[in-house]
């Protein structure tokens, strides 16, 4: 449980003159649940999305597992050898997005099949098992041949985590997971997170569900105008925080849910 | 390259705008008021829908150039109409060519106005039934605005089409830009800067117009700045 | 008159056999022209949707030109501007005369040239309709862009731009008529033949109608079962 799976350093991230984060420091340990929260716009998907490199950060470190990257100045132009250590650091990766994003043209098995058949270019027939097998894990074996067009969005967001799971990934981050889901739909898809937690996975997730962060997570961070104010373990950030602002923040969203 | 000969071209090409442009106008208006029949007659029955069907498959199907050739040469190929009185227009190149035109025009405008028509969303019609608006108000108020904002777009790239299309005309040995460059190329075996010289003046016509329609877009874009909110500020 | 209907058989006296290897020599045209129309088509939307400035302005200029030049115009500049071309070359060479360039070669240039500037647009148009995060998850995944291209991006946008390559392919077989003035003997050119040496212009300029719209209708019908088969396989909810 002392490795590190995932380390940020001094992450920087403008949009135009838009400072959105201001040196993130961050480490995730193997095995270890980190939920991120924070208000609207304070920088947590932005924070998410730097990881898999989705944006590029202007300066900071990122590693997963052995490879890394430095990055030294906005719009950097990432060298060959940047290239294929992204390609390898994403390919350590699950995403699951606020929107699912399955890939319309191809059924549910297929979403879960491609990436360990196109790009880890495994046998079919394993893939296939594989694929199976995690379809099964959250609840949608019956479904598997349906196209995402036919699938109810808590049941597309399952399949997204399959797909996520599929590339055997060595942490899982997690954008929202339930905010584009109505009410009723969310149950079923923090189930599947929460098992996924229980079995020791490496997980980064951000989320407006306090309740459930609190309940899942090691660690818990607050985010607030592109810096970490406050993090601690869930006891401490969610129910004691050092931060006045936290505190209003995780009172307001605790006594609304 | 050799600049007096340039400078000499551009005079003799442009000789032949005003017939490109009076092909253009033309066939515009022409085809302009078929297709508004086609319309009519695509509301009025069954029958007239596949007539007007019929018509644009027709004329959307096969290539201009056929068309004006069939309009031309065909005809002559028929004694009954060599002694009738309409010959001595049908002998007219130009009066083919134009007609052609017309005739080609109007099947790609009519499907232009009847996407235009269909543009309006079932809930403006149904605010409008709602809100106690005659059928002719509502076709004045609501469902024609909308057509025409629709419809400008795709009318604009068609006026454009038009405009290079005349250039076929010259098959016909119209003296139309297009026309009279193939007379100096084959006088002076120049093709490429004649060729090219014609080409521009056509770019330019091309260019001037699709300002125009865009300015008028912009002009009846509904996020517009009101003329009074501007006069305000 | 009927008699005359003969005349479009393919007997001894018909000129059916003739009109049929015409029709083959529009169809071989138009279809090296939109093959043309579509390397160019997807080498353009590349430079405007993700190319370096350069190429993107250079897509862009390409596009207004052949959008603003009649067709006819561009086939000339291609057929006599290329034989003045090869004239001269050959020339400086020491031959001379006048050099014939190929009719077909040129025309299939000059409107694969049109066609692609309008395919631009629909690839274009389709790829900005792809949800980006679909993008965006294949990216995760450690997708190669050769991979993603392939396994992402083609298939979804192709159901898209079916209907506007559809409509660039008919252009193209249309456009083909006007390849007759260069000589090469394609349907416009042989009805026109045919009507000259039987003087029968009514019958001969009709089939040709007739040729032209048994292509378009049945290669729109090929497109129109292709667009299908992937819609259905897309949004079955919407198509069966
Ligand atoms: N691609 C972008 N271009 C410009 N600005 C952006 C971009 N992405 C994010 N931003 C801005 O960066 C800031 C942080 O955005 P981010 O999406 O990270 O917030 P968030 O904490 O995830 O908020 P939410 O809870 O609403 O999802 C916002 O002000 C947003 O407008
Ligand atoms: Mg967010």
């Amino acid at each position: 449980m002392t490795e590190a799976a995932i380390r940020l350093s001094g992450i920087h991230k403008s949009f135009g003159a838009h400072h959105v984060l201001r040196g993130i420091d961050l480490q995730a340990r193997n095995g270890e649940v980190i939920s991120i929260i924070g208000g609207s716009g304070s920088g947590k998907s932005t924070l998410l999305r730097c990881v898999p490199l989705l944006e590029q950060p202007d300066s900071g470190q990122i590693a997963v597992g052995d490879d890394s990257i430095s990055l030294g100045e906005p719009g950097q132009r990432l060298t060959g050898r940047d290239r294929q250590a992204m390609r390898r650091l994403r390919s350590q990766l699950g995403f699951v997005f606020q929107n699912f994003n399955l890939w319309p043209h191809m059924t549910a098995l297929q979403n879960v099949m491609e990436l360990p058949l196109h790009v880890q270019k495994r046998p079919r027939a394993e893939c296939r098992e594989e694929a199976e097998a995690l379809l099964e894990r959250v609840g949608l074996t019956a479904r598997r041949d349906a196209w995402p067009s036919q699938l109810s969005g808590g049941q597309q967001q399952r399949v997204a985590i399959a797909r996520a799971l599929a590339v055997r990934p060595r942490a899982l981050l997690f954008d929202e997971p339930t905010s584009a889901l109505d009410p009723e739909l969310v149950g079923e898809v923090l189930t599947v997170i929460r098992a996924l937690a229980e079995e020791g996975r490496t997980m980064v997730l951000v989320t407006h569900e306090m309740g459930f962060a609190r309940h899942v997570s090691h660690r818990a961070i607050y985010l607030h105008d592109g810096r970490i104010e406050e993090e601690g373990p869930p006891e401490q950030v969610f129910d004691n925080p050092l931060s006045e602002r936290c505190r209003r923040f995780v009172s307001h969203h605790l006594s609304r849910n | 390259m050799d600049i007096h000969f340039l400078l000499g071209l551009i005079p003799t090409l442009l000789s032949g705008l005003p017939l490109t442009l009076e092909l253009t106008v033309f066939s515009l208006l022409g085809g302009g008021v078929i297709a508004l029949l086609l319309n009519g007659l695509r509301a009025g029955s069954i029958v007239g829908a596949r007539v007007a069907d019929f018509y644009v498959f027709l004329f959307r199907g096969s290539p201009l150039l056929l068309q004006i050739f069939l309009i031309y040469y065909a005809p002559g190929q028929f004694s009954f109409i060599r002694h009738s009185f309409v010959w001595p227009f049908l002998r007219e190149p130009y009066v083919c060519a134009l007609l052609a035109l017309m005739l080609n025009d109007a099947a790609y405008t009519s499907e232009i106005i009847r996407a235009g028509l269909r543009a309006a969303p079932r809930g403006a019609i149904e605010a409008a039934v709602v809100g106690g608006m005659s059928p002719l108000t509502r076709l004045r108020r609501v469902i024609l605005p909308l057509a025409f904002r629709q419809a400008l777009p795709a009318y604009g790239i068609e006026i454009t089409g038009m405009l290079k299309s005349t250039s076929l005309a010259s098959v016909v040995t119209l003296m139309d830009v297009t026309g009279i460059a193939s007379a100096e190329v084959s006088q002076t075996y120049r093709a490429i800067e004649v060729f090219l010289t014609a080409a521009v003046i056509y770019l330019v016509l091309v260019t001037l117009v699709t300002y125009g329609v865009q300015r008028l877009e912009g002009w009846l874009s509904p996020t517009r700045t009101p003329l009074s909110a501007r006069s305000a500020a | 008159m009927w008699d005359d209907l003969t005349l479009l058989g393919f007997g001894a006296m018909g000129w059916g056999h003739a009109l049929f290897t015409a029709a083959t020599t529009t169809v071989a045209v138009s279809a090296c022209a939109f093959a043309l129309g579509l390397a160019i088509g997807t080498l353009c939307a590349w430079a405007k949707l993700s190319g370096p400035a350069p190429l993107r302005r250079l897509a862009e200029v390409y596009g207004v030109v052949l959008r603003g030049i009649p067709d006819l115009l561009v086939i000339y500049l291609f057929y006599f501007g290329g034989r003045q071309v090869a004239t001269t070359v050959a020339g400086l060479f020491g031959h001379h005369g006048p050099v014939e360039i190929s009719g077909f070669a040129a025309g299939a240039i000059a409107i694969g040239l049109i066609s692609g500037a309008g395919q631009t647009e629909v690839l274009r148009g389709a790829y900005q309709a792809i949800s980006p995060g679909t993008l965006e998850a294949a990216k995760v995944g450690g997708m190669t862009r050769w991979t993603m291209f392939r396994r992402i991006i083609a298939p979804q946008a192709l159901p898209t731009a079916l209907p506007g390559l559809n409509n660039q392919w008919q252009s193209a077989i249309k456009e083909s008529a006007l390849v007759s003035v260069t000589g090469l003997v394609e349907t416009m050119r042989e009805v026109g033949i045919a009507a000259g040496s039987t003087e029968l212009p009514f019958l001969f300029y009709a089939a040709g109608i007739v040729i032209y719209l048994i292509i378009t209708s049945l290669s729109g019908l090929v497109f129109r079962t292709a667009e299908w088969r992937a819609m259905r396989s897309q949004m079955p909810a919407r198509a069966r």
